[in-house]
């Protein structure tokens, strides 16, 4: 098996950008929308096929065990060909969190099916009262033999209509402080009891979803880590997914868009913009610099401290401050519906309205600026 | 009551009887929403029997005779409602008719809308399209809820004229916008018109200003559903509107709504009793600038604090996220403004 992290980066980057064109869609490049299954299983599976399914696991789990360096040149390049992204969550979240807190044969059962696709998963962690506030959450899981029953509500769960797994915090132990009564199961998504409510988000797509649970069945070899230690896993999940959101990949997308629009508009050259659009691109370089020392720790073995909410915080603010910038400069077309002229690379309004619920989701940005003051900062509550 | 108790008394009753036929809730808004032609004829009506599409027409002329800021109030409490109706266009329109056109537009009897616009991103009619001989030749763009019009009034640089929605050589392509509405791109080809006097200059500065007053009602209105809702939503045990971060937040939405009443309210009077060029021109800018920006920023935070529950269509906030994205660069964005502000506006020392 080659050795990506022993080969040059220029070669590395070469290679990937070669296959990538090769083989990716046409018709799915820079998508308005976030796709769903049926649209991007075609390239998961070519992902999985040649083995670059997982860039960050490591290779004795069937990812391709890439250094920071190297995973940040992959997600450069597929960025550079607006390659959409996919239904993640086991790649992102179920995949690390089973090796890092998984038996072997949880191990064994589901990371294979992670990467052949068998598995698409949904992340079940939000409630309709359990939002910021995510201890506070009360889908209870009671104990029956060897199941647990599992009764309650959760929202705003992503592409829950395509998948086919689900990874939940349910609570229990009603009778413990609030972090400590939750756990961490694995459901499948065809349980009896499962009922999946599509919602309809701004852009008007059917994104995310209500998910009911009642009177569910949950085998108990699918709990994850110890009963009631849910919450200390799901928090170091959450570091992964800072990792995640805090990549430069959305902002770098958007500004290579704004870019384009410039163009289009005829203010490229206009000393005013390039100064706004320069000042956005070297914070797109500061970031990919801090970013890329978070992906080291993570790649060295070691925990993600509080710190890793700074890249959330400043990835999604520099995406947001990119598109209000397209809105800017677009005019009258930053009121369109559809693309300017049928083409998806000049969408200011639907890249402003992507643009909006990435400071709400993985911890709000001001629950992430409390995490700062507080854990880093250590300032009084 | 002198003067102006007089005509603020008069202002307070106009917002209450529009206020009176906008419903509380959203309901017929949404209905609305990406339908042919985007509004309601029969509302239109009923704005047109309370002499709204006349405010600006002078009484002489069988219009209500009232000034900018009557105008700007109107504007503004449809906005708190995203009323749909083609008010702005149509007073716009109506500046230029006369006669039987014009006791037609008035009356709701046809709905006139101007067409003015051959590029984006300016607010002058200056552009390529001619209306002299009885014939139009030419395309305009960004003519919102075109689909809805009986007839045009279309600006050329040889005068204005009214071209009829279904005259020979006209033609008419609806483009989508965010808000449910839409923009129509008129193409002109040797289309027959009948010349009309003067020009829309001055109703189209007018028609600035009244759009910043819509957004000023859109952001005052979700600005206010958006502190109810800190209210009474809890995390932690608490109304979110008890942390100091979402105070703060909100004091700083409180202040740019209130720089923005100020403005535009400061800007309706200058049109009322200025005549200077440049001294109008300021004001307007200085206020559609402010809204434009405000407006964006007021209705993007408060989807942001709504959480999750913002970024769904169901939430009201949205709408008025979206609306402020049609309206803002309507008839000159933020930076447009500023530009032409730093072009007109006396120096500061002066
Ligand atoms: C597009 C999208 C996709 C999502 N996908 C998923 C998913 O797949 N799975 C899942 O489980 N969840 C998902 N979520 C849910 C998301 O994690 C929650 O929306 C988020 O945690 C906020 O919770 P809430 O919506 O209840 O808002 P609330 O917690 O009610 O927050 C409302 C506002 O109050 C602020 N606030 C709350 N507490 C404080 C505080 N202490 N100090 C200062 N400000 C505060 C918030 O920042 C926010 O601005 C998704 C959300 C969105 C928008």
């Amino acid at each position: 098996m080659t050795d990506y992290n022993a080969m040059d980066d220029d070669a590395f980057r070469l290679m990937v950008r070669s296959w990538v064109v090769a083989h990716y869609p046409e018709d799915l490049r820079n998508p308005p929308k976030r796709l769903h299954w049926r649209d991007n299983k075609v390239w998961y599976h070519k992902l999985a096929e040649k083995g670059w399914l997982c860039p960050g696991w490591p290779a004795a789990h069937g990812g391709m065990g890439l250094d920071a360096g190297k995973q940040i040149v992959f997600m450069e390049e597929c960025e550079r060909h607006g390659v959409a992204r996919t239904n993640d969550h086991g790649i992102i979240m179920v995949g690390p969190l089973l090796i890092q807190y998984g038996t072997e044969a949880q191990r064994a059962e589901f990371l294979p099916k992670i990467l052949s696709g068998d598995h698409v998963w949904c992340q079940g962690y939000s409630e309709p009262n359990a939002g910021s506030d995510l201890a506070s959450l009360r889908t209870a899981a009671v104990s029956d033999g060897d199941d647990w029953v599992v009764n309650g509500q959760k929202i705003w769960t992503t592409l829950a209509n395509d998948a086919n797994w689900i990874f939940l915090l349910v609570r229990t132990d009603p009778a413990a402080k609030k972090q400590e009564g939750i756990s961490f199961l694995l459901v499948p998504m065809d349980s009896p009891g499962i009922t999946v409510r599509p919602i309809v988000n701004i852009d008007l797509h059917d994104e995310f979803c209500e998910v009911f649970f009642d009177a569910v069945r949950v085998p108990k070899r699918w709990t994850v880590g110890a009963v009631n230690q849910g919450w200390t896993m799901a928090k170091n999940l959450l570091g992964f997914e800072r990792i995640y959101l805090g990549s430069p990949k959305l902002s770098g997308y958007a500004l290579s868009r704004l870019k384009l629009l410039a163009e289009r508009m005829g203010v490229w050259d206009d000393a005013a913009f390039r100064d706004r659009y320069t000042g956005l691109s070297m914070e797109m370089a500061d970031l990919k610099a801090l970013h890329a020392t978070f992906v080291d720790i993570v790649r060295r073995g070691l925990p993600l401290g509080p710190d890793v909410s700074m890249l959330k915080v400043i990835q999604t603010e520099l995406f947001q401050k990119i598109t209000d910038a397209m809105m800017d400069i677009a005019g009258e077309n930053a009121g369109l519906l559809e693309p300017i002229e049928g083409n998806r690379n000049l969408h200011p309004a639907g890249q402003f309205i992507q643009a909006r619920p990435s400071t709400i989701y993985g911890g709000s940005n001001e629950i992430q600026r409390n995490i700062l003051a507080r854990n880093v900062l250590a300032l009084p509550a | 009551m002198s003067a102006a108790e007089d005509r603020s008394e008069n202002i307070r009753l106009l917002r209450d009887s529009a206020a009176a036929i906008i419903p509380a809730d959203y309901r017929r808004i949404r209905a609305l929403r990406f339908t042919d032609p985007g509004f309601d004829r029969a509302v239109w009506q009923e704005m047109c029997d309370m002499g709204w599409a006349a405010v600006r027409v002078p009484e002489a002329q069988g219009g209500s005779g009232l000034g900018v800021a009557e105008y700007c109030a109107l504007a503004e409490a449809l906005g708190r409602g995203l009323v749909p109706e083609p008010f702005i266009g149509a007073v716009t329109a109506a500046s230029v008719l006369s006669g039987a056109a014009l006791a037609e537009a008035i009356s709701g009897a046809s709905v006139i809308l101007p067409a003015w616009q051959e590029r984006a991103n300016t607010i002058d009619c200056a552009g390529d399209t001619t209306v002299s001989g009885g014939r139009a030749n030419g395309r305009k763009m960004f003519i919102a809820q075109a689909g809805g019009a009986d007839a045009f009034v279309v600006s050329g640089r040889d005068g204005v004229a009214l071209v009829a929605r279904d005259a020979a050589g006209v033609s008419l392509s609806i483009e989508r916008t965010q808000d449910g509405g839409s923009f129509g791109t008129l193409t002109l080809d040797n289309a027959a018109c009948t010349p009309l006097a003067g020009d829309m200059a001055a109703a189209l500065e007018e028609a600035s200003l009244a759009t910043g007053a819509y957004l000023l009602g859109v952001m005052d209105r979700v600005f206010s559903m958006t502190l109810d809702y800190m209210r009474t939503r809890q995390q932690f045990g608490r109304a979110i509107g008890s942390f100091q971060a979402l105070q703060h937040r909100a004091a700083d939405l409180k202040i740019q709504v209130a720089l923005t009443r100020a403005s535009v309210e400061a800007a309706a009077v200058t049109l009322d009793t200025s005549q200077h060029p440049a001294v109008r021109q300021a004001a307007v800018s200085r206020a559609k600038a402010r809204a434009a920006e405000a407006a964006m920023l007021v209705t993007r935070q408060c989807i942001q604090l709504h959480g999750g529950i913002g970024y769904t269509d169901e939430a009201d906030a949205g709408l008025f996220l979206r609306k402020a994205m049609v309206l803002s660069s309507l008839h000159g964005g933020a930076a447009l403004h500023r530009a032409r502000y730093a072009a007109v506006a006396p120096d500061d020392d002066e």
